[in-house]
C-alpha cells in the first residue's frame, strides 16, 4: 500500500508537469489550429536560456526564470512570424504547415546543441525533501503542482475577463467569424504563441532544477503535450490540465503491477482509449 | 593475312590487349588505394547522449592528427569522417555505414553503442569492412561479423563483476535499474546469471525508455523492494540521474554502476555521488605508461578536461587501424579493404595499448584489457583496484 500511495503522489506530480505542457500547447493549438511541434524544442531552449542566465550570467534563479519565460515568449512569437504566418498568408494547406513545424522542430533541436553544447546543464538551487508518511516529495515537485494551478487560474481569468482573452476564445470557437467581427487574428495569434511558449518555460525551469537540461528533452515534451490536449479536449484549458493529470496518474499508478518498461506506452494507450470512447476529448473546448 | 605496315592483325590485337590489361591494372590499383585513407566513425553526436560522440570523436581525431603529423601511415594520410547515429538510432547507423562505404570508400569504421554496432554488422560482413567498437558492451555484438573487433570490456563481464563485488561486500539483495535497450537487457541478463551462481537475490528489476527524464516511478518501486544494494546500469547521463533520484527518495543503500562520467557527477550532485562504486574501463596517468601520459596531457591541454576511457579507447582504436594498414601495405597487392586489414590484425593480435603495455584480441574479437573498481569521492573517481576482464 505504501508503494501505491507513492505511485499516486508521483503520478500527480508527473501529471502536473504534463498538464503545464498541455496548457501551453493547447492554447496555441486550440486557438490557431497549428500543430506546433517545435513547442518541444522551444521548451528545451527555455531551459537552456534559464540555465545560461542563472549559471553563466549570475542572475538569481527566480529572475532568470522570469527573463527566460519572456525570452521563450519572444521565440514563440518569432517562430510564428518566421515560419507559420508566411505559409498561412499564402493559404498553404494544413499539411504544409505541419511539415514546416516538424522542420522547425529539427532546426531548433540542433541549434540548441550548436549554441549551448551537447552536455547536460544543471543549476545549483537548494530545495527541501519532505516525507508524507512513507512517501517522498521534493520542494521542486510541490512547486510544479502549485505552478499548474496558478497558471491555469490566471489563464482562465485572462481568457474570461480581458479583451484579448475574449478574442482568443472567439478565434478558438470560429476563426472566420472572429475575423468578420473585427478580431485582429494575426495579432492575437502572436499573443497565444507568446503566452504558450512562456508557459512552457515555467515547466522548463522546474525540470532544469529537478533533472537538468538535456538536448533531447523537448522530444517527449511535445508528444505528452499533444496527448494531454487530445485527451482533455482541444480548446479547453481545464481539459488540458485534466488530461495531463490523468496521463500522469495512469502512467505511474499503472506501474504498480506492470513492469515499468511499459511506462511510455501507457500514455498512448490512454490517448487511444479516450479517442475511441470520446473523440472530442474529456471536456469539450470553449 | 591482313597486315598493317608489316604488323599482323593478330599482333596488333594482342598488343592492344596487353596495353589495356596494364592500364586496367594500374587504374584498379589507383582507384583501390586513395591518397587519403578515410576512416569512418559512426558516433552518438546528437540526441539524448551526445557526450559519448563528443569525447570519442576527440580521441579519434587526436590520433589521426598525431599520425598525420608524423607523415601518415603507409605513405598515406588519414582522414576521420564522422557520422551520427543519434544516440543509438540503428537506422541512422545503417544509413551512415552505407554512406561511408559508397561515398567515402571507408574500409575501416569506428562504431559505438551496441545497437548500431549490431545493426551494421551484416554490412561489415557482406562488404568486408573492418569495424572497431570501443563503446558498446552487449554480448550480441560478438560473432556477428568476422571483421568486427572491440577494445572495450563487455557489459556481461562488468555486470557479473559488479554482482560479485556486491557479494564480496555482503550485499545479497540487489535491485537493478536499466534503460530498456540492448545494453540494459544484456546487463540485466548477465547480473541475473551471476546472482544465481552466487546464491544472491535480485529483488527488483526496473527499466525506462532511452529518452525518459522522469524515473520517479521506477525509483519508487526500487525503494519498495528494500534492497541492500542498487545496481545502476544506465549509461551517462541517466546513471547520474538514477543516483540523484535514489538519494532524494531517501535511499542510502550502496549504488554500484558500470558507467560513470563527469556528466553523471554533474547531474547527481557531488554529495549524492559520494561513495558510488563503478566497475569499468578506466584510463588515467601512471608512471609506467609514457604514451598514455602524453595522450592524457595533450587531451587536457586541448580540451581543458581529463580524457576518460572513451576518448582513450577511440584514440587507441585509430592506432590499431593504422598498424593494420601498415602491415597490410607491407604485404602488397590490393590491400585497402577490410578483409586485408582483418588479416593484418590476426597476423599478430597484440597491439600497444594507450592504457599501458599490450592488449591482445581474443578469438571472439574482444581485446583483453584490465578494468578498474573506482569509488566516487568528492565528485571524482578514485581508483580502488584493477581487475582483469574475463572477455574471450
Amino acid at each position: 500500500m505504501d508503494l501505491l500511495i507513492q505511485l499516486l503522489i508521483t503520478g500527480l506530480i508527473n501529471g502536473s508537469h504534463y498538464a503545464l505542457l498541455g496548457i501551453g500547447f493547447g492554447l496555441i493549438f486550440g486557438t490557431t489550429g497549428i500543430v506546433h511541434f517545435a513547442y518541444g524544442p522551444l521548451f528545451a531552449a527555455s531551459a537552456y536560456l534559464i540555465w545560461w542566465l542563472a549559471a553563466m550570467a549570475g542572475v538569481p534563479f527566480l529572475a532568470a526564470a522570469v527573463i527566460g519565460a519572456a525570452l521563450a515568449a519572444l521565440l514563440g512569437i518569432l517562430s510564428y512570424l518566421a515560419v507559420y504566418r508566411p505559409l498561412l498568408r499564402r493559404r498553404s494547406p494544413p499539411f504544409v504547415v505541419l511539415v514546416s513545424s516538424l522542420g522547425l522542430f529539427v532546426i531548433v533541436s540542433n541549434l540548441i546543441g550548436i549554441v549551448f553544447g551537447t552536455d547536460a546543464k544543471t543549476v545549483e538551487v537548494a530545495y527541501g525533501i519532505y516525507f508524507l508518511g512513507d512517501s517522498v516529495i521534493t520542494g521542486v515537485q510541490v512547486s510544479q503542482m502549485v505552478a499548474v494551478v496558478a497558471v491555469a487560474l490566471l489563464l482562465l481569468a485572462f481568457l474570461r475577463f480581458t479583451r484579448y482573452g475574449n478574442a482568443i476564445r472567439a478565434m478558438a470557437d470560429n476563426m472566420q467569424m472572429a475575423r468578420v467581427i473585427g478580431v485582429r487574428t494575426e495579432r492575437v495569434t502572436m499573443l497565444v504563441f507568446g503566452l504558450g511558449s512562456a508557459i512552457s518555460a515555467i515547466a522548463a525551469a522546474h525540470i532544469l532544477v529537478r533533472d537538468g537540461a538535456l538536448p533531447g528533452m523537448g522530444f517527449l515534451a511535445v508528444f505528452y503535450a499533444f496527448v494531454c490536449v487530445v485527451v482533455g479536449g482541444v480548446g479547453s484549458i481545464w481539459g488540458a490540465a485534466l488530461g495531463g493529470i490523468l496521463v500522469g496518474m495512469v502512467e505511474s499508478a499503472g506501474m504498480w503491477k506492470i513492469p515499468t518498461e511499459w511506462q511510455s506506452t501507457i500514455a498512448f494507450v490512454v490517448l487511444f482509449a479516450v479517442i475511441l470512447w470520446r473523440p472530442t476529448g474529456l471536456l469539450k473546448g470553449a | 593475312m591482313n597486315t598493317t605496315k608489316g604488323w599482323s592483325r593478330r599482333a596488333v590485337l594482342a598488343g592492344f590487349g596487353a596495353a589495356s590489361a596494364v592500364a586496367a591494372a594500374s587504374g584498379r590499383a589507383r582507384a583501390d588505394v586513395p591518397d587519403v585513407l578515410k576512416v569512418g566513425a559512426i558516433l552518438s553526436m546528437s540526441g539524448s547522449s551526445p557526450y559519448y560522440g563528443t569525447v570519442m570523436s576527440r580521441g579519434a581525431q587526436m590520433a589521426v592528427d598525431e599520425i598525420n603529423d608524423k607523415g601518415g601511415v603507409a605513405g598515406k594520410r588519414l582522414q576521420l569522417v564522422i557520422e551520427d547515429h543519434k544516440s543509438g538510432n540503428t537506422q541512422a547507423a545503417v544509413d551512415a555505414m552505407n554512406r561511408l562505404i559508397a561515398l567515402e570508400n571507408a574500409q575501416a569504421v569506428l562504431l559505438s553503442f551496441s545497437g548500431p554496432t549490431v545493426a551494421v554488422a551484416p554490412i561489415s560482413e557482406q562488404k568486408q569492412i573492418f569495424v572497431m567498437n570501443g563503446g558498446g558492451v552487449s554480448p550480441k555484438m560478438i560473432g556477428v561479423s568476422k571483421y568486427m573487433f572491440h577494445n572495450r570490456a563487455l557489459a556481461a563481464d562488468l555486470a557479473a563483476g559488479i554482482i560479485e563485488r556486491a557479494h564480496e561486500r555482503g550485499l545479497n539483495k540487489v535491485a537493478q535499474i536499466a534503460i530498456k535497450s540492448e545494453f540494459g537487457d544484456s546487463a540485466i541478463a548477465a547480473s541475473d546469471d551471476a546472482a544465481k551462481r552466487l546464491g544472491m537475490n535480485i529483488v527488483a528489476v526496473e527499466q525506462f525508455g532511452q529518452d525518459a527524464t522522469n524515473i520517479d516511478t521506477q525509483v519508487a518501486k526500487l525503494r519498495a523492494a528494500q534492497p541492500e544494494a542498487i545496481a545502476d546500469w544506465p549509461t551517462t547521463p541517466q546513471s547520474g540521474m538514477v543516483v540523484k533520484r535514489v538519494r532524494e527518495f531517501g535511499m542510502q543503500q550502496p549504488v554500484l554502476a558500470m558507467e560513470w562520467t563527469a556528466e553523471d557527477t554533474k547531474l547527481a550532485g557531488v554529495q549524492n555521488s559520494e561513495g558510488v562504486e563503478v566497475l569499468t574501463d578506466y584510463f588515467g596517468k601512471s608512471p609506467d605508461n609514457p604514451w598514455g601520459n602524453r595522450f592524457f596531457d595533450a587531451y587536457k591541454a586541448k580540451y581543458g578536461e581529463d580524457p576518460d576511457f572513451y576518448a582513450a579507447n577511440y584514440y587507441e582504436a585509430v592506432f590499431v587501424i593504422a598498424e593494420c594498414i601498415r602491415r597490410a601495405q607491407a604485404k602488397g597487392g590490393d590491400w585497402w579493404n577490410g578483409a586485408r586489414l582483418t588479416d593484418a590484425l590476426w597476423q599478430d593480435p597484440a597491439f600497444d595499448s594507450v592504457y599501458g603495455g599490450k592488449m591482445t584480441f581474443g578469438k571472439n574479437g574482444v581485446a583483453h584489457k584490465r578494468v578498474a573498481l573506482l569509488r566516487i569521492h568528492d565528485g571524482q573517481p578514485v581508483l580502488d583496484h584493477y581487475m582483469q576482464s574475463s572477455a574471450g
